[in-house]
């Protein structure tokens, strides 16, 4: 087996051209795979990490997503009663009370207006948020009009380094702090005193409470007690599964859209490696009738040149993930479809995706070897001994 | 001329190698055309807008209403000859998965000012009388079954709407004349939906008809100015900008579908320019035999090119062709909701086709070279 697949490899290295050109096209399968799908990891683990797994959301019963949620300003305090919820070591309940809404900032580069989510949070908002920390500035003080900026906003909105000061919501805001928050969509977004957002966009209720628990597993226990409270007509959820789900709209539509494209690519990829496939066939005419004089059988030799075109093109796909491997980590915006602002994201490879592509180019070199590895083998012996 | 004969013969000379090729190309002029399509799509709302409609909403954002007192001074405003307001609706109809958009309009001025609806005079005059009508686009009400008479329930989730059921009955169904309005949309009164709401006389967006379009930043700027300094200031914008603001929603669309089709061309060009070396390296005694005959070299050079570009160009025409009957949004059922009605072009197509000419100048050009300058003695000796 090592020794006929040994002859065909090495009988790759004697068509450089072809085999390079065959990979080549391959490559750029690969490539255009890796790249749409590292479009929809990426989205997708901005929004899950924005999920720690021991913080819920608090939103109205039947609502969707925290835009159309409502929670009037009584229910923190039942809310922050509950002992399910965790308290820092001053005793105070860690329960951020939040508003959402979109704000309109130009773009840099076009200067296009753009939506922006602007998340007004209670004074435990960074604590409720443990991956959140400063990295320039310091935080907003409560109750000034002092507002804090993802680091991704500030790359991709203008006006909003520190010092600036943004207008909006009838009021002047000033930037004092940028945070990051380990790539979750909160880099995105701008955050700022609920109790001074409120009036300024004329709302007099928060939209979601976001709590932390004492443990992960008390969330079941702390469901069932606001299930049990009529006062509370609130639905709690975790808050990874949320933003989890704000995900799955854009996500499928990358998926879909990026696997129809490279499925069909890869048909023309694969007609490709037909060709090169076909033509080695017909140029070792008489070797492969020498290997079937030796004793080989048909199926050994049909292994052999499957090996070769599998070798082929999994040649390729390595080269493919090289070439996608650049876009890791660059940094992109689209909208959350659950928002309708926009969130920035960065192109994430991961090496299972990687290994996706790999496996997609060897399926590629097999279908495509398939054919001319059977014809290879049904030469008939004699005839290819006395072909020149 | 007179070779082409000869080149149609050797592109039969392996039928299989010739058809494969031939359908590498079709599929990358297929993904080509299409993927030009969709983005049209996409762009052809901010294309087909009027330069005479231009939108004033708030200044924050889209999704902050306004007082509907604002009309009154729109309209007083210099060089604004008529005014229609909207509401974005947000309601569910079923189940949240079902997406549609819903406006709550000014029907008479709304219908006024947007031609391009396209509704039958009895239609128009049915939804104008009933309070509780509304009319759907025609590609809606395929999605839907939406008949002229069927009940609607929407159920609202939306802060000034509140938590409630509304229903409507449909009045008509209207075919979008232009791309400025699309035919996925629902159409109902403001009065009716702002007589249930919680927050009554709020108004998402103004839309003004101007009477010179070469004033229309001016004209804008002076309607802004009017609510300076007010709770509720607004940004106007023309239709164009208002959206391209849409379309740039999913990010760069424009960079990531270009480079995807950048991939396609290539893909298929290292198959096509593969293919062309092959043929021509089994092909080197004949050509040799050929010069040996008294072809000049340009002769065997055309030859060559011709075949590739042939080939290419048979593939072309079968991938825009099927481009052309199978690429339509509508009938592929995955137009709606934020995805506009597409479907491939003549333009699209011829401009598939001028690519997959390019591909077999290109793919032929590097073996039509190296056929033509070869030495008639070494290819002569040469075996296989």
């Amino acid at each position: 087996m090592g020794l006929i697949a040994g002859y065909n490899l090495r009988s790759m290295l004697v068509r450089k051209g072809t085999a390079a050109m065959t990979s080549l096209g391959i490559a750029m399968v690969v490539a255009v795979f890796v790249m749409t799908l590292s479009i929809a990891q990426g989205f997708r683990a901005t929004l899950v990490a924005s999920g720690s797994p021991d913080n819920v959301i608090v939103m109205r019963k039947g609502a969707t997503s925290e835009n159309v949620s409502a929670i009037a300003k009584p229910q923190l305090a039942l809310i922050e009663s509950f002992p399910q919820v965790l308290s820092d070591s001053s005793r105070r309940p860690l329960v951020s009370p939040e508003l959402v809404v979109i704000i309109s900032l130009p773009r840099i580069g076009d200067g296009q207006p753009a939506n922006v989510p602007l998340r007004a949070v209670g004074p435990r908002a960074f604590d409720v948020r443990e991956n959140l920390s400063i990295v320039e500035g310091r935080r907003f003080e409560p109750g000034t009009r002092e507002i804090n900026v993802g680091r991704l906003a500030v790359g991709r909105f203008a006006g909003l380094g520190i010092g600036s000061e943004v207008k909006f919501g009838s009021a002047v805001w000033t930037v004092v702090g940028v945070f990051e928050a380990d790539d979750a969509s909160f880099e995105s977004e701008v955050w700022g005193d609920i109790d001074l957002m409120l009036p300024a966009f004329q709302r007099n209720e928060y939209q979601s409470l976001t709590a932390k628990l004492t443990d992960a597993s008390a969330f079941e226990s702390l469901a069932a007690a606001i299930d049990a409270d009529p006062r509370l007509q609130l639905t709690v959820r975790r808050e990874r599964d949320y933003y989890a789900e704000q995900s799955q709209t854009m996500t499928t539509i990358i998926r879909v859209f990026g696997t129809f494209v490279t499925l069909i690519l890869s048909v023309g990829a694969m007609f490709g490696a037909m060709n090169t496939m076909y033509a080695a066939v017909a140029y070792r005419t008489r070797e492969v009738g020498t290997l079937r004089a030796l004793g080989f059988s048909r199926s050994r030799i049909v292994v052999a040149f499957l090996v070769e075109s599998v070798a082929l093109s999994l040649l390729g796909g390595i080269i493919g993930c090289v070439l996608a491997l650049p876009v890791h980590g660059l940094s992109t915006g689209t909208t959350n479809m659950a928002s309708f602002s926009e969130v920035a994201f960065k192109f994430r490879i991961t090496p299972a995706l990687m290994v996706a592509g790999l496996v997609f180019s060897a399926l590629m070199g097999a279908a495509g070897g398939l054919l001319p590895a059977l014809r290879a083998a049904r030469i008939p012996v004699a005839r290819a001994l006395r072909e020149i | 001329m007179k070779f082409l004969a000869l080149i149609f013969k050797s592109a039969r000379r392996s039928k299989r190698r010739t058809a494969l090729t031939a359908l590498s190309v079709a599929i990358a002029v297929f993904l080509f055309a299409s993927l030009r399509a969709v983005l049209d799509g996409f762009n052809a709302g901010a294309a087909g807008s009027s330069s005479t409609r231009i939108i004033t909403i708030r200044s924050t954002s889209l999704i902050f209403a306004m007082p509907s007192s604002h009309a009154n001074a729109i309209r007083g405003v210099d060089g604004v000859r008529d005014l229609s307001w909207a509401n974005w609706f947000g309601g569910i109809y079923k189940d949240p998965q079902n997406f549609f958009a819903q406006f709550a309009v000014d029907a008479e001025s709304y219908l006024r000012l947007y031609p391009e609806i396209l509704l039958t005079p009895d239609e128009k005059q049915a939804f104008l009388d009933d309070r509780t009508g509304c009319v759907v686009g025609d590609g809606l009400a395929r999605t839907y079954g939406f008949k002229v008479g069927d009940r609607i329930v929407l159920q609202v989730g939306i802060p000034i709407y509140g938590t409630q059921d509304f229903t409507f009955t449909v009045r008509g169904i209207y075919r979008a004349g232009g791309t400025a309005v699309d035919n996925q949309s629902m159409m109902f009164h403001w009065k009716y939906a702002d007589e249930r709401a919680i927050e009554k006389g709020q108004i998402g967006w103004f839309v003004e008809e101007i009477d010179n379009p070469d004033r229309s930043a001016a004209i804008a700027l002076a309607i802004d100015e009017k609510f300076t300094n007010t709770p509720y200031e607004t940004k106007t914008n023309t239709e164009q900008q208002f959206m391209a603001s849409f379309a740039s929603m999913f990010g760069n669309l424009n960079l990531l579908l270009g480079s995807i089709a950048f991939a396609v061309v290539v893909t298929t060009l290292f198959v096509a320019a593969n293919t062309m070396a092959m043929s021509v390296r089994e092909r080197t005694t004949e050509i040799a035999v050929m010069r040996t005959l008294g072809f000049p070299s340009q002769t065997i050079f055309f030859f060559i090119a011709g075949e590739g570009m042939l080939i290419s160009l048979l593939g072309g025409v079968l991938g825009a062709g099927l481009a052309v009957l199978l690429v339509n949004g509508e009938r592929l059922g995955i137009t709606g909701g934020f995805v506009p009605a597409f479907g491939v072009s003549p333009r699209n197509a011829l401009t598939g086709l001028a690519i997959s000419a390019g591909i077999g100048l290109v793919a032929g050009l590097v073996p039509a070279t190296l056929a033509s300058r070869l030495k008639i003695v070494d290819a002569l000796r040469r075996v296989a």
